[in-house]
């Protein structure tokens, strides 16, 4: 069953073939070399999420081997590509999730809470690429994952960008890692441990010990194991993360990071009444990586009506806005669900897909290859049958580095 | 204008005439006089007026610089009482009386903040008791209470329970009307009776009659103490004159009372809710009349019920407070709305203690600032305060006729820096330099 | 957008509107008043009935009007008199004097009904917890704090946020249902109850009443009651199994026997006795009330569904997770299901058999004759972020039904007409038909569609919400001023004069206000404690 008719779809197809741009020859580099793999997707409508916003009625997707060789407008297609032709269907880069926890089978490994901060923490070993949370990801078309250590200590570690690809080991899976560290500025590390920081003000000096020494052991080129990718992050290198709420939150962690310090950071989480800090993340360019709560009215500080939190970060100029599940809090299927939620509150649904796919990406350092359908990036891409962010739509087929993931034919309606 | 002789120092004025000359009295039933001229008499206030002229001979004290108002009224406090114990109970018929300590300090205290008068409430909830009216001085009980009962104290809210509660309390009245109709209905057959015979023997009964009377004489005459024989035969002719209905329940008089508008009631309530939920209970009772009591605090969304009390114009006792809308940082002034409604606003203090009462009266200027009328403040904390308590024709404004409770202040009494000059209770000057 | 009802349905659609007319020339014959509840008031209602001259009209004028039960009507009026439809239709005569609503390029759909809502919702935040509880409650101070396992912080009170089961009713099996106490603690300020009907909502389950959602008034709240009467049922339990086959196998019995003597007609004869019949069982088996299990297993589901079709009654199964895999088996025994759509279940892997949640449940169920109702996840209200997800939000978890395969106007049934028939009050609400109580919403697009804002709420013919005048979603998209609307009127706001410029949030103006020392100057001195910036 398809939500966009097939008829009207098909007389659009039509209506764009007459008037569209005519459709150019083949350039040579997209010749498939012999023994090469290749896969024409041809769907009705192609979201590219790439710099202009693109949107292709129809659009023409040529993956070679992991990457994405051609994305634009329908052109002649090469001998020897597989034809996948489906103008029923929708075609959008796969969603990128900075901030997710499901690596490590759910609630397990997420914190170990010896010490305020252990920069040395990796979340590489607790990832469990058979977990069941990681085909529900794939099949919701989340295909780029931060898995990050919890937020029981200040510098909780450093992640892994991953992606939940099937049948494959941490080799095959891994993006980067560490794909950047993470930092819990305040609220979660505040917990009784009998060591400093039970209060933001110990928080707050204990990071900054640390990324002082870190800072400056960078600039002086020295060597240590426990610091070495924390000066990454200092010679950025690396970007940080950083989950922090409410303005005052938000505000600290900006000063700290972004003006401080001047690494490549984002913000994360920024809820509750933290959009009140949002023309100074806008001031600083700091991004914004919202959620799981992506709407305020009632805490920490009345706001008089629903707040939709993404949206009013977008409006006071915060760039590359992005949305995340924090899964499990929310699951991580339902990543596209933010954006639902962020674009009814007052959000645009296209700014909303945009924050779950290229923004992410480039506010993490992984722009040029994940998040948007272009020439060279990483062919991870989604096909369904309407708006990707309708509850009611359907996903057809999901792709990670131009292998099928997922499809619905094959694999049963698994969300 | 004749200008009298000087202030008599050390006269001590009352039950004698005198007057008092001030800059300003706010009369509060018919606003502010300039240069106001008050005559006392046997603790009442004879005239008022401006200017008005002064017989000789009749001391006058000269104050041109004091601001005279009514004598304060709480009329919903226990101060000085500790803490209560909240629990539920039904007891209609207890006073808080015997709980009284005349020589706790915190009555002083509060005459000498211009607080003349007291409506003391039961302790608890669910329906505790009826309130009683003191004075702020006294020894004893009997010198400090004023009248009783003020009101039948009633705490509702919106559940079975509650509502059960206030149902069966007119359910037993209901029973006992029933039990009075039967009996009077048993009385009256008797009463045919008792015609019935009495016209066959009227002759042999005025015989008697004579000879009963001959007895008595001489009974009276021999024992002048045995009253209790003549009074019997009293009641016995008495009985053939009278109905007497059974005596209700000590629990079900109250309610009785309250029935035939002879007792009135406040009602306690919490949320807007709880009003609509009164009225409920209230559908078929007529003639119940109530004031309605509610402790502001944030979230209240009482404003919501403001326009139906004050259409039926009622008391409404809340405290000098502005709060926030539900979900909202709006902030709304219920006090002034209910006012500005048409209900007859009543305040007291945030806090029942005795640096409660010294905030009242800048916590009720602040709400001036904020939107409430000076009429409807002033009316507040004294006329209206009276009218609860039962006791609108005698206290809570300055008019003659009036009882000479009066608050002399060193200018406005809503502004911080104003002290209390003096205080009179009943004629007479009980705190102040005038003595 | 993508989605749209657009028609394929165009023949039915021209159907619909001949019933419409239709049902407008039967509604101009006297409409029987509705059955329903009558049990307060029933006299004075009826006089109220008669009086055309205190009669009031209420007409949703030029919307397009999906009213329930299929299809879609457009550009037609609705008119109610005291609350009750009395006419659907184009050329419909709107009396003088009536309360008129412009649907104009809106849409208007039924009233949705909630089931497994949230006890706040009607009792609201304040409400008193017992009857220890002094006449002061206690404030619900939403405070964080920070659990261990969650990488955030979370509400002090996870009432909030988890999914609040609907408390089981208090009788044990076979025992009476408690008797609803919604008429003595209904609050029809309550903002959780606005909340409710901004989103759509115009009735909600309670326990086992139905209560709809009336403002500023408590009268006429309560709707339905007990109608569903909890069972419990379990493999792993073969007593309880065996326990509840004897009540009904007795109560069976004596129903056949009553019948058998009314045939026989012999006067002589006494009445069979009701001794040891259950009285649940007997009430289940004459209609009265419907049996509702709470099941989610394959083996219980079927359990049940052979169990109801033996003794001849629909059950109604709420959870119903592994419904899907004997679809068939629960489609013969007439069930209804109550299904959160979203439910991800992984199946018992002891077992080959399919099995687990499955997106494709409600539609499989759908397909096999079930009736489908939907719930939220969450039942309550969540104010402070993770959105979605509660009762807040019922088209999103419908959507996921349809996602599973659904129809669209079947999904728009499980939030509206099912749920009304499991509460027994679907004479008065449920879908959009004369003789119906006129409780709808007005939205500003496709209902299932995740941009659309609901516009206005009506309840009995009033008009309860308007989206502009409430402080919540106002400001979302507002509604384009029309030339000749007046002003709005300033039934939510506070007026002008008392609204202060900057005030500084309640617990640190509480804190100025009892440190200073001169009261006077206070508004002068106030100032925003924080800035935009940190």
């Amino acid at each position: 069953m398809h939500r966009v008719h097939g008829v009207l779809m098909l007389a659009l197809l039509g209506a764009c073939q007459s008037v569209g741009p005519k459709e150019a020859a083949p350039s040579a580099s997209l010749a498939l070399a012999p023994g090469e793999r290749g896969l024409a997707i041809r769907a009705g409508k192609l979201l590219t999420m790439d710099e202009s916003s693109r949107v292709l009625d129809p659009g023409l997707v040529l993956v070679r081997g992991t990457t994405i060789a051609y994305a634009g407008p329908p052109i002649d297609v090469p001998d020897g590509y597989e034809r996948l032709e489906v103008p029923e269907l929708w075609a959008w880069p796969g969603f990128v999730d900075l901030h997710t926890h499901i690596h490590g089978a759910g609630w397990h490994d997420l914190n170990d809470m010896v010490k305020p901060l252990n920069p040395e923490l990796r979340s590489k070993p607790a990832i469990d690429p058979w977990d069941e949370r990681m085909e529900h990801a794939r099949a919701a078309g989340v295909t780029t994952m931060f898995g990050i250590p919890g937020s029981g200590t200040s510098n909780s570690g450093f992640g892994t960008l991953y992606k939940p690809e099937r049948d494959a080991g941490y080799e095959a899976m891994v993006l980067r890692d560490p794909g950047g560290m993470k930092i819990a500025q305040n609220f979660n590390p505040q917990r009784g441990g009998g060591d400093l920081g039970a209060t933001w003000a110990g928080l707050g000096w204990n990071l900054e010990r640390l990324n002082d020494q870190a800072a400056r052991m960078a600039r002086d080129g020295d060597e240590d194991w426990e610091l070495a990718n924390l000066m990454k992050v200092h010679r950025h290198e690396l970007p940080v993360l950083i989950h922090c709420a409410s303005a005052e939150g938000v505000a600290d962690a900006v000063r700290m990071w972004k003006v401080r310090y001047g690494t490549e950071c984002v913000i994360s989480h920024g809820c509750w009444d933290g959009w009140h800090a949002a023309a100074f993340t806008a001031a600083t360019h700091t991004p914004v990586n919202v959620g799981p709560r992506t709407e305020n009215l009632t805490a920490m500080r009345r706001e008089d009506r629903f707040v939709g939190i993404a949206s009013e970060y977008m409006k006071a100029g915060t760039p590359l806005v992005s949305l995340n599940t924090d899964s499990p809090v929310v699951p991580e299927e339902e990543l596209f669900l933010q954006g639902t939620m962020s674009a009814r509150q007052g959000g645009e649904s296209l700014d909303m897909l945009r924050a779950l796919t290229s923004n992410p990406a480039r506010s993490f350092q992984i722009g040029e290859r994940v998040g948007s359908l272009a020439a060279g990036k990483d062919a991870d891409l989604v096909l369904s049958d309407g708006d990707p962010l309708d509850p009611r739509t359907r996903i057809e087929y999901v792709f990670i580095d131009g292998r099928m993931q997922y499809s619905r034919a094959q694999d049963g309606p698994i969300l | 204008m004749i200008l009298t002789s000087l202030m008599l120092l050390g006269a001590l004025p009352g039950g004698d005439l005198w007057a008092v000359r001030v800059k300003r009295a706010e009369t509060v039933a018919k606003g502010p006089i300039e240069h106001a001229l008050i005559l006392v008499e046997d603790g009442r206030i004879l005239a008022i007026g401006e200017d008005l002229p002064v017989e000789r001979g009749i001391p006058v004290i000269e104050r041109e610089d004091w601001v005279a108002t009514p004598g304060w009224i709480n009329c919903h406090t226990r101060v000085g009482f500790p803490r209560g114990m909240s629990s539920r109970t039904f007891d209609p018929q207890l006073s808080p009386e015997i709980e009284i300590d005349p020589r706790n300090d915190a009555w002083k205290e509060l005459l000498e903040l211009g607080v003349t008068t007291v409506g003391v409430y039961p302790d608890g909830t669910g329906i505790p008791g009826q309130a009683i009216v003191l004075r702020t001085r006294g020894d004893t009980l009997e010198e400090m209470l004023v009248h009783k009962p003020a009101y039948l104290s009633i705490h509702l809210q919106a559940n079975s329970s509650s509502k059960n509660m206030l149902r069966e309390a007119f359910s037993k009245v209901d029973e006992y009307e029933e039990k009075v109709a039967k009996e009077r209905e048993k009385w009256e057959k008797e009463q045919e009776k008792k015609k019935s015979k009495s016209k066959s023997s009227k002759k042999d009964e005025d015989k008697d009659k004579k000879e009963e009377e001959k007895k008595e004489e001489e009974k009276k005459e021999e024992k002048k103490e045995d009253t209790l024989a003549t009074q019997d035969e009293k009641k016995e002719e008495k009985a053939s004159d009278a109905f007497v209905p059974p005596e209700p329940d000590e629990k079900v008089k109250p309610f009785l009372d309250l029935r035939a508008g002879t007792l009135e009631a406040m009602v306690s309530l919490s949320k807007a809710a709880d009003y609509l939920h009164l009225l409920d209970v209230l559908e078929h009772e007529e003639k119940v009349h109530f004031s309605v009591e509610f402790p502001l605090r944030n979230d209240i969304d009482f404003y919501e019920v403001a326009p139906k009390i004050g259409e039926k114009k009622l008391l409404v006792v809340t405290q000098p407070e502005t709060t926030l809308q539900p979900n909202s940082i709006r902030e709304r002034n219920i006090p002034a709305e209910l006012a500005r409604a048409g209900a007859k606003l009543v305040l007291v203090p945030r806090d029942d203690s005795v640096e409660g009462h010294e905030e009242w009266r800048t916590d009720v200027g602040r709400l001036i600032g904020q939107g409430l009328s000076r009429e409807a403040a002033l009316a507040a904390v004294t006329l209206e305060a009276a009218r609860v308590l039962d006791l609108g024709e005698r206290l809570g404004s300055l008019e003659e006729g009036k009882q000479a409770d009066i608050v002399f202040w060193s200018g406005d009494p809503f502004e911080p820096s104003t002290r209390v000059e003096a205080v009179m209770l009943e004629g007479r000057f009980v705190y102040g330099e005038v003595k | 957008m993508a989605r749209t009802l657009e028609t394929p349905l165009k023949l039915l659609s021209a159907l619909l509107a001949l019933a419409a007319t239709v049902a407008r020339i039967a509604a101009q014959d006297e409409t029987p008043p509705a059955e329903g509840q009558q049990e307060e008031g029933a006299g004075e209602e009826g006089k109220k009935d008669d009086d055309e001259e205190h009669a009031k009209y209420f007409a949703i004028v030029g919307g397009d009007v999906v009213p329930g039960i299929g299809g879609i009507l457009r550009d037609v009026t609705i008119l109610a008199r005291n609350g009750k439809i009395t006419e659907i239709g184009h050329d419909v005569f709107v009396p003088e004097g009536a309360e008129t609503l412009d649907a104009h390029g809106l849409r208007v759909y039924p009233g949705l009904v909630a089931l497994g809502a949230s006890g706040r919702i009607t009792t609201g935040n304040l409400a008193a917890e017992g009857p220890e509880e002094d006449g002061g409650v206690a404030e619900p101070e939403e405070e964080i704090r920070f659990d261990a396992l969650l990488p955030v912080p979370i509400l002090a009170h996870p009432k909030e946020e988890t999914a609040e089961e609907t408390p089981d009713l208090q009788a044990e099996e076979g025992g009476d249902e408690m008797k609803s106490e919604i008429e003595d603690t209904f609050d029809p300020f309550s903002s959780q109850l606005v909340l409710a009907l901004a989103t759509g909502i115009t009735s909600v389950q309670q326990q086992s009443a139905a209560v709809k959602l009336k403002r500023y008034e408590i009268e006429g709240v309560l709707l339905g009651d007990r109608h569903i009467s909890t069972l419990t049922w379990s493999v792993n339990n073969p007593s309880n199994i065996r326990s509840l086959r004897e009540k009904f196998e007795r109560a069976s019995s004596y129903l056949r026997d009553v019948r058998a003597w009314k045939d026989r007609g012999n006067k002589d004869e006494k009445e069979p006795s009701k001794r040891g019949v259950d009285a649940t069982a007997l009430r289940v088996l004459q209609g009265e009330s419907l049996a509702y299990f709470r099941n989610g297993a394959r083996e219980d589901l079927l359990g049940i569904a052979r169990f109801a079709q033996e003794y001849g009654f629909r059950p109604v199964i709420e959870g119903c997770d592994e419904g899907w895999t004997v679809a068939d088996e629960l489609g013969r025994a007439g069930a209804f299901a109550v299904l959160i759509p979203r439910r991800r279940d992984p199946k018992d892997e002891r077992f080959t058999r399919p099995g687990g949640a499955s997106i494709e449940n409600a539609a499989k169920l759908h397909a096999a004759g079930v009736q489908v109702a939907v719930r939220p996840e969450n039942t309550g209200i969540d104010t402070i972020g993770i959105a979605g997800r509660d009762v807040l939000h019922m088209p999103v978890e419908a959507g996921f039904a349809v996602r599973g395969g659904l129809s669209e106007a079947a999904a728009l049934e499980a939030m509206t007409l099912v749920p009304a028939r499991i509460l027994g009050v679907d004479h008065r609400i449920g879908s959009l038909e004369v003789g119906k109580d006129l409780d709808a919403i007005v939205t500003d697009g496709d209902l299932l569609h995740y941009r659309t804002f609901v516009q206005y709420t009506v309840v009995d013919g009033k008009l309860v919400y308007d989206k502009e005048k409430e402080l919540y979603f106002a400001h979302i998209r507002p509604r384009p001023k029309k030339p000749e609307e007046p002003a709005p009127a300033a039934a939510e706001e506070p007026k002008a004069e008392e609204e202060k410029a900057e005030e500084p949030p309640a617990d640190e103006k509480k804190d100025e206000a009892k440190d200073e020392e001169s009261g006077g100057d206070d508004e002068k001195k106030d100032e925003p404690p924080k800035d935009d910036e940190g």
